[in-house]
Order: structure tokens, then C-alpha cells, then sequence
């Protein structure tokens, strides 16, 4: 409160001091700045006469009072823009209008970027920011909105899956944090959506796919904490601006409509054992178990995976009036994955409307979009019954009860048959899901060139997950569970309200413009997380659409509230476009904290020095844009569960009872608690080039950053006594990440016209991470094991060690023989290769980083005429993969179960009996170049409309020298029974009316 | 409405709105899903279902069963369950049984190849920490004053008090472990401040004064022999306790009290216990039904469950690929882990029926040729989800049978032990226990043994026989100098299979790497570097 106090004060103080004007006659002028060639209006331009000023607001509009009477200059200077000099005349007591079109120049300076609480023109940002816009966008079947940017941002590493709208993570220059979120905050329209969990919850895939990426404008991402420090919490990881679609452009209404149909196929399975070399290897091993052996020769994954169809129809009305526009969408988009049973389907309604009022002082924007996903799932385990399940065997059996074949003896070690998983049992969500805000500026009448700005948000979710398994399935009757159901229907509800003034001096109060900030914002949200579980059901029948009796039945439910309150202020100073600084700050309280430690500053300070603006370089070599940037911020982390802080005591469920006579107790736990846990900080500093030539036809930027997390939350070991359990959640650890990035793009063929035009961008980046210290106070090496492999219970194949990458993979060296083939069992020491027999873990040590080296991407486009053609390339260098597919179904072993499981092809080349999951010969390179897509498109007139035909492939093709299915495999870059990787084919139409 | 007093009105409103902003500045939110020390014990059923949680230690591994929301970390919850590695560390490294899986931190125990990095090894040292760290919380929260200052009746202020002293009991109990296999350990008690700065370590043998000191202070708030409910400790469960730390005394202190061992044994003998009519009957799913079990660790198929503890015993005691049957004992699968080296199966003599009863020979081979492979050395499903009555437990995945953690034969080899290790007591009535025993096992007299064949050497064998694969074998290797050394091999003791010495210092567990780096006052124990 005091703080807020302060900023006001300061603010009034500025304002104040600023209208000193003289007593001699002067005159008014007014009008509006717009680009020649498009006849939009341009804002920030800069309007000068005599020692008197102005910039021109969002609608073009500038007003010069004040003026000393008579002839004169005026004077329009916008970055990327001819400057203008216009002979004026103004008159005593009156408002001369005088309306100013600008020629570009360099239009990529002037483009307008979002920032947070504000926005300015590129040419004059001082941090690291990209932004990318519609035409730049990733094109064809686009399920999630952050796909649209994959490999189009220098340091901005986009993981998906291929599920169809599957669970995608965007990791900016890298990961600045082991146990709190890694994910950017993502902001839709100035409203934060689920601060620090990955933009919100899901009964599906991804809680972004309820956003129609045909509904966004521009995706901005903050890449360096100077310019995510004013979002404070949860910056650390950068912050991701989305701006949604708004009615803005030619005034009356308009009517668009898209639509494409696509087709996505399997581009590569994993590698088993077919009918005869998997009877060849159970006759060569286990010949007791051939008689088990049927005649078929079944490829398994041929039932599972299909062609995957989809759909997907944009209606949008956008209307646009002097005043006020609008923009309404509809979308609907089904598409069908390559396995069976995958499906995503979303149903989406969007609203822009803005309005200004009482003569342009108050500006109304309010945006809702809506949307309700349905997701449905290929039952778990499809792909790993697919994998064991023996080729021999037949896929139907007239006499079971299902009608599918199963292995006889229902033994707890035999596979299930992967169709008869698929076909009956069921897995599916449904997500609701509403983000709308208001946001209302204000020019105070009272207060001149004050802005009020209020923003009132909601992000309201619903979600069902429906899980249910009939009594009959295999894989339930070999477990002695008869069939089971589950539902899960979380809920969550966040508010948020902010209020900021910002103040733009007038011109001529000092040399340079100055701009300043300050605000408040509270945002709460409420999460409930009902569940629902029962087995052993009465009956099949109702599937999920009821709820039998059943012999077990455990319902629970977790309720959790988190707030954050913040006050915050920027200044912005621009001395004639050639010296520019920011300062921001930020304060941040969060209830993730305890008493004591719940608010944290987070400052930014930036500079940047457009050398290109120096007399001594103007024009110099066709230069158009040289800068240098620096900065420097700190930014914070809360991005933890709620209540971590906070010391209690849990129930047990009821199976993890005790008894006392003939009573069964429900136990109750102390918890063992950090009280004083608090925000884990990174500081970052960058150092940024930016340049062009030849009026920007060729321009690109050189960033070099390195970020220091400290106070990182580990749950750590504690010394045995010292606390209720053998680990403590506490800030203890750092790390550190340096980087350089590298973007470049050129107009090629600068084509005029419908003359053939052709531009090119390039990026590439490489990140660096080095875990510095997990406990500084503890004596010795130290190391925190993680990610179990599958097979091998209780292994952790990664390890998070002070010096090494995080993640980096834990294993033993493998020894060879004379054939080059891996020797079962036996590894070299890592001192003084003897040979061991067996992994132990002093013998392990981190292996390369699952973290590619450097990561490249290109984009090329060509227009000639109607047509437009583009691909987009993108390479990874250096990453690592961990095939765990082959260390668990790569050894002979696997035969020998109560049915043989069907073996990795992997086998062949090693010859291993039993898994040797420790072993380095399982972390491969995954370096791969692939062709994301290619996109072919004609635009053409038809019955006096507007029309464009597109054709697209998406994953076109890789190259990698990777074994398994996919070198992209998830974030961790643990490769265990991936959602295959599709190509997808996608043809569309639209039109305009 | 005109534009004016429109416009003075939306002033004033946003006027408004950043006043009432600013006032809220505090983000503190309270949890609302769990209770916090300062409200729990408003419920006076809290401390029943503290007590509780401190028994439930020694049988699930989280406050969700079979597994989830684990007590402690940095191992597979299933793994981490406290009789699953106390059995791995007092039955793998000996004569009697290895683990065919190659799961990271078996098989140094299988050779008895201790390093302090050891994954079981780390997670049994935590598993006895928190055992300590729960009972010291509870005595922390039930002070006499503490209860005044809550309001606690007088009658629920007695059953308290009887509560503190089974709370006590268990952490003795899991300071004996601890001192048993590490050797020197931090001793922390609820006068240690939690959080503060790490526990100093303390010598064996005083951990040892320790615990017997505490036994003999509760013995009497103990309830009597018989007068607790099933599962709660009694005195005879303290006196079973002392017997066996004097049992052990020369090898935790330098000096023997086998007279102690003797009068303890005596004391747990007179509790009123009787052998049950069949031996396999303290094994099987109703054995909460025995006359012979001091106490036990429940486990219930519907109530209690984990990956650990009979769960584990049971499956992981049978093969899948050897032709057993799982449904003979009970649950749906076997895992083909757990089987047992030739050394103790040799031990047998023809004739012992009952004690040899469940072995299952078909498709094995007796030497335990390949460590890995269950086929190589004998399958012995000893412990079933069958009922005495030939019915099934509750569950298939889940067993009902209970831990025999203490039963009435073991009171009788100690007697004797100490009878023939010079403790005073009765030949004679020793003589009689062991023959007790072994005529159960024979069916009648024919096993009987003489005065003369009553051997220090001799009871070793026959714990072996009697407690096999009920997690003493390595105590007592230890006690009989048989564990380290050459004198006594078995298959792939110290990694090879005819068998190879162990180096003395083995005798005891590394404190492990992880304790070293957290606790600047540890020193680990000798001989081992790393």
C-alpha cells in the first residue's frame, strides 16, 4: 500500500511540473498520421512543431496545443517511415487539422509489438523479444497454438507429440528451473492464464488447444527477462503474449470463410520381431515355450493405426465502424490421430469488440473466447500390447468371451491383445473452457496525458475425464480386477483485476520522450479436483455413462486456492530513437509462500543505442538499422504447488490402513515442511545486436544471454533425524544457462508486384546448462537421481549433478568385443578401463545431455503471382535420446514370461539375455533434420470474391541416424512407446466476402 | 445521461477501483484439503490415528496404499517398504536366499558387496530415520502439558500415556535395526529440535544403552501379554526385544549378557504363548489366528496394501516360468524372484515335514548356478495368501497374511542359545524347547536331538531351519562370526559362485553416500572407501 502511494505520487509530480506554457497567443493543431500505401493508421508516430509535440495515439490521432502563431513546420518522424515535413499555418485560438500519410521505408522498424502493459514499436525495444505474426505462422493441421511457432524463433524450443492437439511445452533459451514449472507464462489479450502450470487445466491434451490458433494475430515471446520482468512471477521462463484477431481494417462488414480436410498417416513404427524370427528366437531360447506358439502371422500395429482424417471450418464477421469494430468467430476442427481410438474435436467461439467513447478518451476492448474440447484417447497400453503381443498368435478367437484371441492360462506375464484393448475400453475428456476480460483506457479529463487502464479477466475451466475397463478385458482378468471406471472433473476459476496509469510526457518537457507505469494487479484462483475411482464392477453395460456397484469404490477430493498481488511501474525513455532505456520493477506477493517470504522484487533495467541513428553512420553502407542492446533483470519463480509452506498433517486412503484389534485405522501423517521456502530468482543478463541494410531488405540479430537461477526449490536429502521424513522441499540449488542466438531473414527476391518474390529467415541457437551447486552446504559429491525407466523398477536413468547439464543421462560404459558387439553384463570402470561385471552406481556417471547443442531453423517463401510457396526446415544438433524401447524389449529375457512378449529388433544386434538398462550403448545421438512442412497456395478471384486453395505436408520427412521411432521424443528425451510420429497432408479453401 | 456527468462518473469509479485495489495487499491463503498441527488435534481421534501412523510404518510406504504419496524418496515407493528391505539386508547376503533381478541395488546384496551408494541400503537407513522421526513427533505432540493445554479428559490422558509407550517401543525397535546394521548412528529423541542443525552420530554401544534403557522404562506402561489389541505391541514384545539385543550384546558392545538374553527369553516364555499346532500356520493368510505370535505386522488385502511386505514375500517367492501354480498360494501372479541358495537348503535333514513342506524342487536345480535365473537354486513359497483352512485371503494382489515379526520359537533357540553359550538357565528345559520345535516339524519324536548334539553350531542350524527367510540370518551369521570371513561360504558369497570370504568390515552396512554429504558429523564405518 505504500508502494502504490508512492508511485501516485511520483506520477502526480511528473504531471504537474509537465504544462508550463508560455503567455503568448497560440493555436492548436490536430489530425491523423496513416501509412500511405495502406491507409492504416500508424501510432507513436512523432509530431513536432516548433519546440511543441505529440505522438499519435492507437487510431493515427495526434493534437499539438499550444503552437506559437504563424507559419511554420511540422515535422512527422516515425521509425521505418520517410519522415514527413509538412508547411503549417496556426491560427490564434483555433484548431488547424493537418492529416499526415507516411511512406515505409523500413516497415519490419515500425511494426507494432506487444509487450507487457504496453506496446512498442520494434525498432525500439531494448530486450529481447520475438514476435511472429499470421503470415509468418506454421500452416496446415494446427491444433495448438504453439505450433504455430515451432522453429521460428531463435532460443524459443517448441516439444510436441503427435498426438493430434498432444501435450506440447514451449522451453525458452533453455530450462531455469528442476521441481518448479519450467513452462512460460502465457498471456492471452493482457489476460494470464494459469500462472505457473502451463496455461490452465485439461480433461485433454493440452490446456492451450481451447484458443483456435485461426483466432490469433500474433504470438510475441519474451525472451529475455528485461522484458518478462514486469510479469514477475513465473517470467523466468519467459513469458508467451498472445494477441487474438480484432476487427480492425476497412470499415464494414466482412464475412470469411475456411476450410481444409486432412489425412495423416504413420511414418515410422517401432521395429519388432516378425512371425518367424520370433518364433525362430522363442524355438532358439525357450523351446519349452514353443508349443504355446499358434501359425498366425499377425502384425499387431497394422490393427491399432489407421489414416487419420480431419476436419476443420473458420467462419469469422468482423465489422469495423469509425468507433467501433468487432470480430466474431466460429470454429470447429475433429481430427482423428494414427492410432485408433485418438481423436480431438473442438468447438470454438471467439468475440473481439472495441469501442471507443466521449471522443476517443475512453477506449473499451472486451474479448471472450469459449470453447469446449473433446479429446478421446487410445486406451493406455495399446502400444506396448501391440509391441509384446505375439506375431504367431491369430487377433480373433470365436470362443473367448470378448471374441478376441488372448494367450491361454491368463497369466499376469502375458501381453493383451492390442485390439481388443482399443475396441473396448474407453478413455476420453471433455473440457469447457471460457477466458474473457474487459479492458478499459481512460485519458483522465482532469489529469492530460494520464491513461487509466483497468483489466478485469476471468479464465473459467471445466473439465470430465471418463476412463472405463469392462470385467472382460484380458488385462483385467490376468490382474484379478474386474473392470474399472474413473472420473475425474476438475474445475478451476481464475480472476484477475489490474489497474495501471500511464503517463506519456508531453514533447519539449525534456529532450526525448519519456512514458511511465505504474500498477496494481490481484489475481485469485480456486481449483477443485474431485475423483472418482471404483473396480470390480457389477456390471459392463453402462460403460462411462454410469456408475455401478462396485467392490470398491474410493471417491476423494483436494481443493487448493492460490493468490498473487503485485504493484509494478515502468519507465520507457527514447531520446530521439537513438538512445532508449527502460527501468521496470516489479513486486510480487504470492500465497505459495509462507508469512515472511511472500514477496519478491523483480527489477529490469535495458538499454539500447541505435548506432544507425548516428550522424556518423546515417546511410553509411545502406545501413538502416544497427543496435546495440543490453540489459539486465531479475525475475522470480513460483510456479510450485499450493501450500508446499505450509505443515499438515494426511489421511490415509483406505488402503493404507493399520489395524488394531478388529479395527482398520485411518492413519494421519505429519508432513515434513521448509517453512520458509520462498521464490526461486534467476538474473539474466543479455547483450543483443540488432541490423538491416538496404532499408531492412536484409536484417537479423545476434543475442548472447547468460541466466543464473539461484535459491532453486530441490527436494533434497536432509541428514537422517533432522527432519520428519529423509527430504525437504527447500531453496537451495543453482544453475546456470549461457546461450547465443542467431536469427537472419532477407527479402531474396525482392519481387514487385506479383513479380517473383522470395524471403528467407534463418535461425539458430545454442543453449548451455550447467547445473552449479544442488546443496552448498552438504560435503562430497552429491547427485539427485531421476526418470524411471520402464522395465527396470526403481531405476532412474537421469541424474541432476553439480557441473553436468540437468537431465543429463546416468549409465555405465558399455564394453565391446572384437565384433564391435556390446559384451552383456560387463562394463569398463570409469577409472582405468577395467572391466566390471555388472553397473553399480559408483560406476555411472553423466552422459550426454538430452538438450540439443544447437538448434536450427529456416523458413523460405516464394510468391509469384497467385502462387505462394513456402517450407519451413528445422534441425536439432547434439540431443540425445534414451531408446528405452530396446533396453526393455531388446533381450532375450522377455521371452520368457508367462506368454513370450514379441522382442525389439534391437535384440539381433546386441544378443542380450537380460536388460542392461545402465548401459551407454542405449544413449543415442538424435541430431535430425526435418522438413516440417511445405505448403503450396493460389489465391485467384472468383465470382468477384476473393479465394485462396492451399496444399500442405507437415512432417514431410527426417533425416536422423536415431534407431527408434522418433528423435524428438518428449522433454526428457526418454524414447519408450511414443505416439508414432505422422505425416499429415492437409488440403483447404477460403474465402472472403 | 450527457457525456459530462457520464465521463465525471467514470472518473470517479476509476478512482474507486484503484482505492479499493490498493487495500488488498495480503496473499496469504490458508489450505483448506488437509489439516495443519494447529487444528488436528481439535479431533480427538487424532491420536489414535497418529499412533497408528507410527505402526504403519513398518507396513505401507505412503498415505495411499499399495503406493503413492510416499514417506520417503529417492527410491521406488514399492521398494522403499520397511520389512521388504530389512528381510533384503538380513536375508540376502547369507546362505539362505538371492533375488533374480538385476534392479539397480540388488545385487550387491546378493554378493554381499556393500557400497554406500547401495539403493536399499540408503532406503532402509531413511526407512528407520523416519520410524524415529514419526515417534518423536508423537511424543513431541502428547507432553502431559500439552494435553492439559487441549483439554484432554483424564481417561483419554491414560490411553495416551499407554500410547507413548508403544511409541517408544517402536523406535526402539528401529534404533535396534539401525545400530544392528550400521553400526553408529545419529540418536535423535523429542528433545532434539526438528530442522536445527544435523544430529551428531553416536557409538554403537551407546544407541544400544539406549534402547535397552528405554525397554525397561516402558516395560510396565506396556500393555500386559494379551491385554493389547492385535497388532499393538506388548511387554512380551519388549522383553523379545531385549532378549535379542543381549543375545547380541558381545557383538554391539564387546561384552556378552547372555544371562539377560536368558531372563528375557524366560519372561516372553511365561506370556502365556503357546507353539501353534502347525508350523506352516504363522505363515499363512489367518495367522493372526497363531498362539505362537508375540507380534505381528498387519496386513490386509483390503485395509492395508503395498509393494512391499508380505505382498512382496509372497509374489516374488514363486516363479512364473517353472510350472507353479500362483493360485497354491493364493494370489493372481508370481514374479520368480526371491530363491534359495543350496547352503540352506542342505541344512534339512529327511524327515523335517513341515519346515520343508512348501519347497518347490520341480523344474529347479539345487546349486544356485545362475544368480539370475529362479530356476537355479530352489523355489520355497513359505509364506501364502492361503488360510489354515485351505480358503483364499481377500485378495489376490494383495495378501492378508501378516509379518510374524516375533513369535514364540525364536524365545525358545534364544533360550537355548544363551542356556548353551554359558548364560545360566536350564540344559534340560532347553533341550526340551528345541525338541518342542523340531517334533512339530518331524510329526513326533524322531528328529529329537541329545543333550550332547545341543551345540553352540548346532542352534544355529536349527535357526536356520525354523526362522528360515524370517529376516534374522544375518544377526545371527554376525553373532556366530560366520557372515565375514572364510570359514563358511555359500553360493555366490562375495561373487563367485563356490563362494568367496567376505572382508570383515561387511559385518556391518555402509552409512550411506547420501547421509556422509548431508551430515558433516558422520564418519563411515570402517573399511569402507567409498
Amino acid at each position: 500500500m505504500r508502494r502504490l502511494r508512492f508511485i501516485i505520487g511520483v506520477l502526480l509530480a511528473v504531471l504537474w511540473v509537465a504544462p508550463l506554457s508560455a503567455q503568448q497567443p497560440t493555436g492548436t493543431i490536430r489530425g491523423r498520421v496513416v501509412d500511405d500505401a495502406t491507409q492504416q493508421p500508424l501510432a507513436r508516430a512523432t509530431v513536432t512543431i516548433a519546440s511543441r509535440g505529440a505522438v499519435s495515439q492507437a487510431d493515427g490521432r495526434y493534437v499539438v496545443t499550444g503552437v506559437p502563431v504563424g507559419p511554420g513546420f511540422l515535422r512527422v518522424r516515425m521509425l521505418g517511415y520517410a519522415p514527413v515535413t509538412q508547411p503549417v499555418t496556426i491560427v490564434a485560438g483555433q484548431a488547424v487539422v493537418a492529416d499526415v500519410a507516411m511512406t515505409s521505408q523500413a516497415i519490419s522498424l515500425a511494426e507494432v509489438v506487444v509487450t507487457g502493459y504496453g506496446e512498442q514499436t520494434a525498432g525500439t525495444i531494448t530486450g529481447a523479444v520475438a514476435q511472429l505474426s499470421m503470415d509468418e505462422f506454421n500452416p496446415g493441421r494446427i491444433v495448438s497454438p504453439e505450433q504455430l511457432i515451432q522453429g521460428k524463433a531463435a532460443g524459443v524450443q517448441v516439444v510436441d507429440n503427435s498426438e493430434p492437439g498432444g501435450g506440447v511445452s514451449i522451453r525458452i533459451r533453455g530450462t531455469t528451473s528442476v521441481n518448479a514449472s519450467v513452462d512460460p507464462l502465457y498471456v492471452i489479450d493482457g489476460m494470464p492464464v494459469s500462472t505457473g502450470q502451463g496455461g490452465g487445466l485439461s480433461a485433454g491434451r493440452n490446456p492451450m488447444n481451447f484458443l483456435n490458433p485461426n483466432d490469433i494475430q500474433s504470438i510475441t515471446v519474451l525472451k529475455d527477462a528485461s522484458a518478462a520482468s514486469i510479469y514477475g512471477s513465473n517470467a523466468a521462463n519467459g513469458v508467451v503474449l498472445i494477441t487474438t484477431r480484432s476487427g480492425a481494417g476497412r470499415h464494414g462488414t466482412q464475412v470469411e470463410y475456411g476450410s481444409s480436410f486432412s489425412a495423416m498417416t504413420i511414418t515410422r513404427l517401432p521395429e519388432v520381431l516378425d512371425a518367424s524370427q520370433y518364433r525362430t528366437a522363442v524355438g532358439a531360447r525357450y523351446p519349452n515355450l514353443l508349443s504355446m506358439l499358434s501359425n498366425a502371422n499377425t502384425d499387431w500395429f497394422s490393427y491399432i493405426d489407421r489414416t487419420g482424417y480431419g476436419q476443420e471450418h473458420n467462419l469469422s464477421v468482423t465489422n469495423s465502424s469509425e468507433n467501433a469494430f468487432y470480430r466474431l468467430s466460429l470454429g470447429y476442427l475433429t481430427q482423428d490421430g494414427v492410432l485408433r481410438g485418438t481423436t480431438t474435436e473442438r468447438l470454438s467461439l471467439g468475440l473481439n469488440y472495441d469501442q471507443r467513447l466521449f471522443d476517443n478518451a475512453l477506449g473499451l476492448k472486451f474479448n471472450l473466447r469459449g470453447s469446449r474440447a473433446n479429446d478421446r484417447f487410445t486406451p493406455g497400453g495399446a502400444i506396448t500390447n501391440a509391441f509384446q503381443m505375439g506375431p504367431t498368435q491369430p487377433v480373433y478367437d470365436s470362443t473367448s468371451v470378448t471374441g478376441y484371441y488372448n494367450w491361454p492360462g491368463n497369466s499376469l506375464t502375458s501381453p493383451d491383445n492390442p485390439l481388443e484393448l482399443v475396441d473396448l475400453a474407453d478413455d476420453q475428456g471433455t473440457t469447457w473452457r471460457s477466458v474473457g476480460n474487459l479492458q478499459a483506457n481512460y485519458l483522465l479529463p482532469f489529469l492530460s496525458s494520464v491513461r487509466l487502464n483497468v483489466n478485469l479477466g476471468y479464465d473459467v475451466a471445466l473439465t470430465e475425464r471418463l476412463q472405463f475397463s469392462p470385467s472382460t478385458l484380458h488385462g483385467q482378468t490376468k490382474n484379478a480386477n474386474f473392470g474399472n471406471f474413473t472420473r475425474n472433473a476438475q474445475s478451476q476459476t481464475t480472476g484477475v483485476f489490474e489497474t495501471y496509469l500511464n503517463y506519456a510526457a508531453p514533447l519539449g518537457v525534456m529532450p526525448g520522450t519519456i512514458d511511465l507505469t505504474g500498477g496494481y494487479s490481484y489475481s485469485q484462483s480456486h481449483s477443485e479436483y474431485p475423483n472418482f475411482y471404483e473396480n470390480t464392477l457389477s456390471s459392463d453395460l453402462l460403460r462411462i455413462f454410469g456408475i455401478p456397484n462396485a467392490g470398491t469404490v474410493v471417491p476423494s477430493l483436494y481443493v487448493s486456492d492460490a493468490k498473487v498481488i503485485s504493484f509494478f511501474g515502468r519507465v520507457n525513455y527514447n531520446y530521439n530513437d537513438r538512445y532508449i532505456a527502460a527501468f521496470s520493477i516489479r513486486r510480487d506477493g504470492s500465497s505459495r509462500f509462507g508469512a515472511g517470504n511472500q514477496w519478491g522484487n523483480f527489477p529490469a533495467l535495458s538499454f539500447a543505442w541505435r548506432l544507425s541513428q548516428e550522424p556518423f553512420l546515417r546511410g553509411v553502407g545502406g545501413l538502416s538499422d544497427l543496435k546495440l542492446r543490453a540489459s539486465w533483470a531479475r525475475t522470480g519463480n513460483q510456479g510450485i504447488p499450493d501450500y508446499l509452506w505450509s505443515p499438515t498433517y494426511t489421511y490415509s486412503n483406505p488402503y493404507a490402513q493399520y489395524q488394531f484389534g478388529d479395527q482398520w485405522v485411518t492413519t494421519i501423517r505429519p508432513g515434513a515442511v521448509d517453512p520458509n521456502i520462498k521464490w526461486e530468482a534467476t538474473a539474466s543478463t543479455n547483450l543483443g545486436l540488432d541490423f538491416g541494410f538496404s532499408n531492412q531488405r536484409f536484417s537479423g540479430s545476434i543475442d548472447w544471454y547468460t541466466k543464473k537461477t539461484t535459491d532453486m526449490l530441490f527436494d533434497v536429502t536432509v541428514a537422517a533425524g533432522s527432519a520428519l521424513t529423509n527430504h525437504l522441499w527447500t531453496n537451495i540449488g543453482s544453475m546456470k544457462n549461457t546461450g547465443l542466438e542467431l536469427m537472419l531473414s532477407a527479402r531474396l527476391i525482392d519481387g514487385h508486384g506479383r513479380d517473383l518474390a522470395w524471403t528467407a529467415d534463418f535461425t539458430a541457437s545454442t543453449n548451455s546448462n550447467e547445473l552449479l551447486t544442488i546443496n552448498p552446504r552438504a560435503v562430497g559429491a552429491q547427485q539427485i537421481l531421476e526418470t524411471t525407466v520402464a522395465g527396470g523398477v526403481g531405476t532412474f536413468i537421469q541424474v541432476i549433478q553439480p557441473g553436468a547439464p540437468v537431465h543429463s543421462f546416468f549409465v555405465c560404459r558399455q564394453a565391446y568385443g572384437s565384433d564391435g558387439r556390446p559384451l552383456e553384463g560387463q562394463y569398463l570402470s570409469l577409472v582405468g578401463d577395467t572391466v566390471l561385471t555388472g553397473c553399480s552406481n559408483s560406476e555411472r556417471r553423466p552422459y550426454h545431455s538430452p538438450q540439443p547443442k544447437w538448434q536450427l531453423g529456416h523458413t523460405s517463401r516464394f510468391t509469384w503471382h497467385g502462387f505462394d510457396l513456402s517450407f519451413t526446415l528445422r534441425a536439432y544438433l547434439g540431443n540425445y535420446v534414451y531408446n528405452n524401447v530396446a533396453s526393455n524389449y531388446g533381450v532375450y529375457q522377455e521371452l520368457n514370461r508367462g506368454a513370450p512378449y514379441n522382442l525389439s529388433t534391437s535384440v539381433l544386434e546386441t544378443g542380450f539375455t537380460a536388460p542392461q538398462y545402465l548401459s551407454d550403448y542405449y544413449v543415442e545421438s538424435a541430431s535430425f533434420l526435418r522438413v516440417d512442412n511445405i505448403a503450396l497456395g493460389y489465391a485467384f478471384n472468383y465470382a468477384g470474391r476473393p479465394w485462396r486453395a492451399y496444399l500442405t505436408v507437415q512432417n514431410a520427412f527426417t533425416i536422423t541416424g536415431y534407431s527408434g521411432v522418433d528423435p524428438t521424443a518428449g522433454v526428457n528425451n526418454v524414447d519408450y512407446n511414443l505416439y508414432p510420429r505422422a505425416r499429415t497432408f492437409t488440403g483447404g479453401l477460403s474465402v472472403r466476402y | 445521461m450527457n457525456i459530462r456527468s457520464s465521463k465525471a462518473l467514470f472518473a470517479v469509479a476509476a478512482s474507486l477501483l484503484v482505492v479499493a485495489a490498493a487495500a488488498c495487499t495480503d496473499p496469504t491463503v490458508a489450505p483448506k484439503s488437509t489439516v495443519t498441527p494447529a487444528n488436528v488435534f481439535t479431533d480427538q481421534n487424532s491420536y489414535q490415528q497418529f499412533l497408528a501412523r507410527v505402526y504403519s510404518g513398518l507396513a505401507v510406504t505412503g498415505q495411499q496404499g499399495a503406493a503413492g504419496n510416499a514417506d520417503i524418496s529417492g527410491i521406488d515407493e514399492g521398494f522403499s517398504q520397511y520389512m521388504r528391505l530389512y528381510w533384503e539386508l538380513e536375508e540376502l547376503p547369507t546362505d539362505e536366499a538371492a533375488i533374480a533381478w538385476n534392479d539397480i541395488g540388488i545385487p550387491e546384496l546378493n554378493a554381499g558387496q556393500f557400497t554406500s551408494t547401495g539403493t536399499m541400503i540408503k532406503a532402509m537407513y531413511y526407512r528407520i530415520f523416519f520410524q524415529v522421526g514419526m515417534a518423536n513427533e508423537f511424543l513431541r505432540e502428547t507432553t502431559d502439558a500439552l494435553l492439559d493445554s487441549r483439554g484432554v479428559g483424564s481417561a483419554l490422558k491414560a490411553t495416551i500415556h499407554t500410547y507413548r509407550a508403544e511409541a517408544r517401543f517402536l523406535r526402539a525397535l528401529s534404533y535396534w535395526h539401525g545400530l544392528d546394521l550400521f553400526g553408529n548412528i545419529p540418536l535423535v529423541t523429542e528433545n532434539d529440535p526438528l530442522g536445527a542443525t544435523p544430529p551428531r552420530q553416536v557409538a554403537r554401544d551407546s544407541v544400544y544403552r539406549y534402547v535397552v534403557s528405554e525397554l525397561n522404562d516402558i516395560m510396565t506402561q506396556l500393555p500386559a501379554p494379551g491385554g493389547a489389541a492385535y497388532g499393538r505391541a506388548t511387554a512380551a514384545a519388549a522383553h523379545m526385544l531385549l532378549a535379542k539385543l543381549y543375545l547380541n550384546a558381545a557383538v554391539y558392545t564387546g561384552t556378552a549378557h547372555y544371562d539377560l538374553a536368558r531372563t528375557e527369553a524366560e519372561a516372553v516364555i511365561a506370556s502365556g504363548y503357546s507353539l501353534a499346532a502347525r508350523y506352516r500356520n504363522n505363515f499363512l493368510a489367518d495367522n493372526n489366528t497363531s498362539p505362537e505370535i508375540i507380534f505381528a505386522i498387519p496386513f490386509d488385502g483390503g485395509h492395508t496394501q503395498s509393494w512391499g511386505g508380505m505382498t512382496f514375500l509372497i509374489h516374488a517367492t514363486c516363479g512364473w516360468n517353472d510350472g507353479y501354480n500362483p493360485n497354491d498360494i493364493g494370489v493372481n501372479g508370481c514374479w520368480g524372484g526371491i530363491h534359495m541358495r543350496q547352503q540352506a537348503y542342505l541344512n534339512y535333514e529327511a524327515g523335517d515335514t513341515a519346515r520343508t513342506s512348501f519347497f518347490y524342487l520341480t523344474n529347479h536345480t539345487i546349486p544356485m548356478t545362475d544368480m539370475w535365473d529362479f530356476k537355479t537354486g530352489i523355489a520355497a513359497p513359505k509364506f501364502s495368501n492361503r488360510t489354515s483352512t485351505g480358503g483364499t485371503g481377500s485378495d489376490l494382489g494383495f495378501p492378508d497374511t501378516d509379518w510374524p515379526m516375533f513369535r514364540l520359537a525364536d524365545a525358545y533357540l534364544i533360550y537355548a542359545e544363551a542356556v548353551v553359550r554359558g548364560g545360566g538357565g536350564s540344559r534340560a528345559t532347553a533341550l526340551g524347547y528345541i525338541n518342542l520345535i523340531r517334533a512339530r516339524s518331524y510329526g513326533g519324536t524322531a528328529g529329537d536331538i541329545t543333550d550332547g548334539e545341543m551345540t553352540e553350531r548346532f542352534i544355529l542350524d536349527e535357526r536356520g531351519r525354523e526362522l528360515l527367510w524370517e529376516a534374522t540370518r544375518r544377526t545371527d551369521l554376525v553373532r556366530y562370526g560366520l557372515f565375514t570371513g572364510g570359514d563358511y561360504l555359500w553360493d555366490w558369497k562375495g561373487g563367485t559362485f563356490a563362494g568367496a570370504p567376505l572382508d570383515a568390515h561387511f559385518a556391518l552396512y555402509p552409512i550411506p553416500a547420501d547421509e556422509l554429504i548431508t551430515n558433516p558429523n558422520m564418519t563411515q564405518n570402517t573399511g569402507y572407501t567409498n
